[in-house]
């Protein structure tokens, strides 16, 4: 029998055993064609989809090898009908190919006449062709060339997009490693993505995406437009392209609700972008404002749908796109790769807290009881106001306090849903509270004050989880919050991710009431967290009262 | 006619005993029923069904041997066959080997010739048109065509278009539509093409509007060969070359994923059985909804329950045979080691003579097919799959599905077409799915269940081992890196929910799912306990503290049932009620001061509790709770018809009717009028003398005269050549009645000599 590390199940799901002394080898060689789906402690779930398998084809393997890696690592025999897919899904990618054509601009070619033909046939498709080249090729038309591609996906057909890019308007930009180096990973990500020519950086919370999107602008030498959530992280890109880099803050342009500059690097936020008025998008000229040579999207997973209808158009730039999760709530990961491009990088959490560059975290979950009056409230509240009621009942106070009490010294930050309930913390902890009426000066104040430790305990809503950077915190309580979502919870954790100067371990606290509804969401995110490889513990509020 | 079908005759009878049992082996329908002697036996082989069905048999080569004599003289055979295999090597051979089987086959006698029947169902040979003296009956043309030198002058005169039209029709179909075909035409009026064709013979009219090239005119066109590009040889399969060993694995993975599949339908159907439609079969909704719970496309699921269905193992059953569910000899089965249940179930699939692959499509008249109905049965599946299976299984490769199909359209030219190439189709899939291919080339258990051989010993070694642990983790799954062993594996189904199958299985524990476990009676320490046991990590803390969890809330609150319940605001009553013997019947039980509780129902209590003496009133039923769980239910097995009529007759059953057959011609020959009663008492011995004595007169092929009572009870006595005997009967030759009967040995009352 082979004892390989691998097995391979007939859903497309992968297990790895990762104490295997293969593991690292079979890590390796099935990362380019399945995503990684959960890491828990000793076994790997890995997923094989159409997705990932085009990925693979977009950075070069062929169906053979990886058919090679499966067999070769299974412990088991791998199910025909898995191979006869796997073969059949990447042939599928390439067929088709967007090329330049000197007199008709951007064809769509292919060696395969049938495909073409069944493409062609769509309705969908016929309008955004033009004239039919000889039997392999026909016309597209240009201003089209990121609404076929997504349409081709969908059709299964997906295209390889061959027309290249323009140059934009050359711009000089070089990276300044002055007491401090581009990771590893970091040179790797960016080097990969400028091969690929467009694509996404897939890389954890605290792993430094910035810096990429920098050493991707220092590979373009070109004007680039950055689009970024919201405003905090305008200033933080900024503050960062300043350090990193030679541009000066004169060459970078903030394009916010408040600001309106246009300068060579120009951030703008993806909400200015996709504001309204009268029905039309007011600033969708940014786009054509300058001959960008490079588009950089910061958290791709994030990316509302208007700004994939605005990229569609911008299929001739290059495009960078930054994520810690290619994973999308909204199912739209195919748009992700039809307009953005294919994964270039992806790097495990895992191995990367392994090298010291993200902090490890400890999960703990406190679990607080309802007092019996408190119960029966419970029991007699609606089910909507059921969440709101258990999430902010008073004995989560004593317990965060206790908690804080207990990390005194630390960089904690509290975080919550629910605002009375926050600010009712806040008076408790004596702590600032930043919420969304917060002014953006004054939480950059707390901010700063916090990351020089002048503040030890920073109470945030959820207005906090994204695109911050608060590189001291070393504990955060969870206080309440709709954890349904998995990005989020890969944002909060991503919080206090960031590697510690004295290199202690980060400690990630949730309260959560007993028997209630606020316990059956923290199932979600107990099955997040563990299937993400961090330890995880649930106790008992007395043991931390005690 | 008459003289051809005597020598025939005459050459059958010639034939060795041993060469009458080959024949009747490759053409078992000529001895069911056995012909009464060989006259009868001459004249079933001629007959054109049975002619086809002997040709739908030959190989590509045989059947051009054949079709070569029908135009050709005997002795001109090599000439011919040399001329159309283009002197390929090995020819001779061949040829050699196609007459002995043609022979063998009794298609020609001892000098070549055709056996009565094979020229008229040969026609028209390979494609040939009708001889000229057919098409121009009483016609100076058919005299000049008889002489190719003459064809080939003619074929020179016309021009090139008409030359064209020629080649055209020369390798068939060898005839036309032309409008007007019987047209007077002239060699000096001829205009178009056709017309210089028809003017100079070279066509014939045979309808108003059909024209047809005469065989000699074709013959010539053909370079006097009847076959292109004839070959010699089978053509060679090709395919892909895979490792023995990880073909061989890949198959065994099939087979156990298989073997699991069907049970885990069996285990579905126990508790959840799907109807049997009014016309039989299963819905194509049950079909979806067990492809979905079994993880697997429709065409498996159908397989899967076919499979189930022919090795027995679900059947109709329940209420009024309604519903489809798992035999009793399903729980055998399971019982069983996983590569004999796969040795059962692959054996039953080998012997279908149904085609799952067709479920769920539609039939010719637009009417949906459906799974386990008598719709999907098809007489030529079995065959079919048989010889697919033997094609793959003559090679190491991985065959391609068109070269196998090439291989079958060879063997057996006459019986191919678009059903062939479906079934075949069908077989490859699912032989690879069931696990006798892996990755396309045929495994050692799967040849082994081909040739019949016992299997089971073959897949054992190459099943993944049984495992017994799991590797518990954090996010609550427990990863079962293998085919657990029995008694985990049913404690891991109850106590987690299966997320993930295939070589592991992984499973995910849950509220609900340990909520099951404590429900089976088991404590928080007894899981955590099992768990640990079979663990090769430490139990996660969060698994802990969720089995904690749900114990500490399980059972707070207590449920049962009752058929009435009695209510008294004074406890004295109760006491006093409980304390009566007579009400012991009623088995009451107190559940608080004032309450009692009773399995007799409201009506009994009532009755009861009046005739003691009480008067008690009857109150609504409100919140009378009754749980039920379905049980898993069973049926009787049914036996499943197997159709055995495809594979070659046993020997014995074709030595006896040889036998019998013999007998019959001897009676013919010998006493052409059915011999007399002998004379003398009726012979009488006893029982296990006659047996004994029949057996040596079977074994001696003598003849003997036994006592016999017909059906009314009457003494009679008959002359009889033994054939065989076989489940209380006697198969013999009567030559007192000259046929074949059977007889039953228990009334036979005496064996004697005839002499």
């Amino acid at each position: 029998m082979n004892d390989g590390p691998l097995i391979v199940q007939s859903d497309k799901t992968l297990l790895l055993e990762v104490d295997h002394e293969r593991a690292d080898e079979c890590r390796r060689a099935i990362a380019p064609f399945a995503e990684l789906e959960r890491a828990p402690e000793h076994v790997h779930t890995y997923r094989v989809t159409p997705l990932a398998l085009w990925n693979a084809r977009a950075a070069g393997h062929d169906a053979e090898q990886v058919i090679d890696a499966l067999i070769g690592f299974s412990r088991y025999p791998v199910p025909h009908a898995l191979l006869v897919d796997v073969a059949e899904t990447m042939a599928r990618y390439g067929r088709l190919r967007l090329e330049k054509h000197p007199v008709h601009g951007l064809v769509l070619t292919s060696n395969d006449r049938a495909v073409l033909e069944e493409v062609l046939r769509a309705k969908k498709v016929q309008p955004m062709v033009g004239e039919r080249l000889g039997g392999d090729s026909v016309a597209v038309h240009p201003s089209e060339r990121g609404n076929i591609k997504q349409l081709l996906l969908k059709l299964g057909w997906p295209a390889e997009d061959l027309a290249g890019y323009v140059d934009g308007e050359a711009h000089p930009i070089a990276l300044t490693e002055e007491g401090w180096s581009l990771r590893p990973y970091q040179k790797e990500a960016a080097d990969a993505f400028w091969h690929g020519g467009s694509g996404v950086v897939v890389l954890p919370c605290g792993a430094g995406k910035t810096i990429v999107g920098a050493a991707a602008m220092a590979h373009a030498q070109a004007t680039t437009l950055i689009l970024v959530t919201n405003t905090v992280s305008v200033h933080q890109w900024k503050t960062e392209l300043i350090k990193r880099t030679s541009l000066t803050e004169d060459e970078i342009g903030e394009y916010t609700g408040t600001k309106k500059e246009i300068r060579p690097v120009t951030i703008a936020t993806y909400q200015v972008m996709t504001s309204k008025r009268g029905g039309v998008y007011r600033h969708l000229e940014l786009f054509d404002a300058r001959d960008w040579g490079l588009v950089v999207y910061d958290e791709v997973h994030l990316l509302p749908a208007p700004i994939f209808r605005m990229t569609a158009d911008l299929q001739a730039r290059r495009r960078v796109g930054l994520t810690a999760t290619l994973v999308r709530e909204d199912g739209r990961e195919g748009d992700v790769f039809s307009l953005i491009g294919p994964k270039r990088y992806d790097a495990p959490w895992k191995e990367m807290e392994n090298q010291g560059y993200i902090a490890p975290a400890d999960c703990v979950e406190v679990r607080v009881t309802l007092r019996d009056d408190e119960r029966l409230a419970y029991a007699m509240a609606d089910t909507d106001e059921r969440y709101r009621f258990a999430a902010t009942t008073p004995s989560k106070l004593r317990v965060t306090e206790a908690l804080v009490k207990k990390h005194a010294g630390e960089q904690i930050l509290v975080i919550g849903q629910y605002i009375d309930q926050l600010d009712e913390l806040g008076e408790h902890l004596n702590a600032p509270v930043i919420k969304g009426e917060t002014k953006v000066k004054e939480r950059e104040r707390l901010f700063q004050a916090f990351r020089d430790k002048e503040l030890q305990v920073l109470v945030v809503s959820k207005v906090a989880n994204f695109s911050i950077d608060l590189p001291e915190a070393a504990v955060a309580i969870q206080v309440s919050g709709t954890f349904g979502s998995r990005q989020e919870e890969a944002q909060r954790l991503g919080r206090v991710l960031r590697p510690k100067a004295d290199g202690g371990g980060a400690r990630f606290y949730s309260i959560v009431s007993r028997d209630t509804v606020d316990q059956d969401f923290a199932a979600h995110r107990q099955r997040f967290l563990a299937e993400q490889g961090y330890a995880y513990q649930i106790i008992d509020a007395d043991d931390v009262l005690a | 006619m008459e003289r051809m079908s005597e020598g025939f005759t005459e050459w059958l009878r010639s034939r060795s005993d041993e060469q009458l049992r080959v024949l009747a082996m490759s053409r078992p329908e000529l001895i069911t029923p056995v012909p009464a002697n060989v006259p009868g036996l001459a004249a079933r082989a001629g007959t054109p069904s049975a002619v086809g069905r002997a040709l739908d048999r030959l190989d590509g080569f045989t059947l051009a041997v054949a079709e070569t004599l029908v135009v050709f003289p005997p002795d001109e055979l090599p000439a011919a066959i040399h001329r159309a295999t283009q002197d390929a090597p090995g020819t001779d051979e061949a040829i050699g080997r196609a007459l002995a089987t043609l022979t063998e086959m009794a298609l020609i006698d001892g000098e070549r010739r055709l056996a009565p029947g094979v020229q008229e169902a040969l026609d028209p040979p390979a494609g040939l048109g009708q001889p000229a003296a057919r098409v121009f009956r009483h016609d100076e043309r058919a005299i000049t065509l008889a002489d190719p030198r003459a064809v080939r002058e003619l074929i020179a005169q016309v021009g090139p278009q008409a030359r064209a039209a020629l080649d055209e029709l020369a390798w068939g179909p060898s005839s036309g539509r032309v409008p007007n075909a019987r047209r007077e035409v002239s060699v000096e009026t001829a205009q178009s093409p056709i017309e210089q064709l028809l003017a100079r013979g070279l066509l014939g009219a045979i309808g108003d509007d059909t024209v047809t090239l005469p065989r000699e005119v074709g013959l010539v066109l053909r370079d006097d060969r009847l076959h292109r590009d004839l070959s010699p040889a089978a053509p060679p399969l090709e395919g892909a070359t895979r490792r023995a060993d990880l073909a061989a694995r890949t198959a065994a993975g099939q087979a156990f994923t298989f073997v699991r599949s069907v049970e885990e339908l069996c285990e579905i159907w126990s508790v959840d059985p799907p109807g049997v439609l009014r016309t039989g079969g299963l819905a194509i909704r049950d079909l979806r909804r067990a492809a979905q719970q079994l993880d697997v496309p429709e065409w498996t699921a159908a397989l899967v329950i076919e499979v189930a269905h022919a090795a027995g193992l679900v059947a109709t059953g329940g209420p009024a045979d309604a519903e489809w569910l798992p035999t009793l000899s399903y729980d055998l089965w399971r019982a069983r080691q996983t590569e004999d249940r796969w040795e059962a179930v692959a054996r039953a699939w080998l012997t279908l003579d149904r085609v799952p692959g067709l479920a769920g499509g539609r039939d010719d008249r637009d009417r949906l097919l459906n799974v386990l109905h008598p719709d999907l049965r098809r007489g030529a599946a079995a065959e079919i799959r048989r010889r697919v299976l033997t094609v793959v299984a003559a090679t190491e490769l991985a065959p391609s599905q068109e070269s196998v199909l090439a291989r079958l359209t060879w063997e057996r030219p006459r019986r191919r077409g678009a059903h062939l190439a479906r079934l075949a189709e069908f077989a490859l899939r699912e032989a690879e799915v069931m696990g006798l291919t892996g990755l396309g080339v045929m495994s050692p258990h799967g040849r082994a269940v081909l040739t019949g051989v016992k299997a089971a010993d073959l897949l054992a070694p190459l099943l993944p081992e049984p495992v017994d642990h799991v590797v518990l983790q954090a996010d609550l799954t427990a990863v079962a890196p293998g085919p657990l062993t029995g008694e985990l594996d049913r404690w891991l189904g109850l106590a987690a929910d299966v997320e993930s199958k295939g070589g592991a299985t992984v499973y995910r524990f849950a509220e609900a799912s340990i909520r099951r476990v404590l429900d089976a009676g088991q404590s928080a320490e007894e899981i955590l306990a099992m768990l640990a046991r079979h663990s090769t990590t430490p139990v996660p803390q969060p698994l802990t503290y969720l089995v904690t969890d749900v114990a500490r809330r399980h059972g707070r609150l207590r449920v049962g049932s009752a058929s009435s319940y009695l209510r008294c605001d004074d406890p004295a009553v109760l006491d006093e009620l409980l304390a009566d013997r007579r009400a012991g019947v009623l088995r009451m039980r107190r559940l608080a001061p004032t309450v009692l509780v009773s399995k007799a129902s409201r009506a009994t209590m009532l009755d009861s509790l009046r005739s003691m003496g009480y008067a008690p009133v009857a109150e609504s039923l409100e919140g009378d709770v009754l749980i039920t769980r379905a049980d898993a239910r069973r049926t009787e097995a049914q036996p499943v018809r197997q159709v055995n009529g495809l594979l070659a007759p046993e020997a014995e059953v074709v030595t006896a009717a040889i036998r019998a057959l013999r007998a019959g011609d001897h009676a013919l020959l010998s006493r052409p009028v059915p011999a007399s009663q002998p004379g003398g008492a009726v012979p009488r011995t006893p029982a296990t003398a006659t047996i004994s004595a029949l057996q040596e007169a079977i074994k001696q092929g003598s003849r003997v005269w036994i006592g016999y009572l017909d059906s009314q009870g009457q003494a009679t006595s008959r002359i009889l050549e033994p054939a065989r005997i076989e489940g209380g009967y006697l198969t013999a030759y009567d030559e007192t009645r000259a046929a074949i009967h059977r007889f039953v040995l228990h009334r036979i009352t005496g064996v004697a000599d005839v002499n």
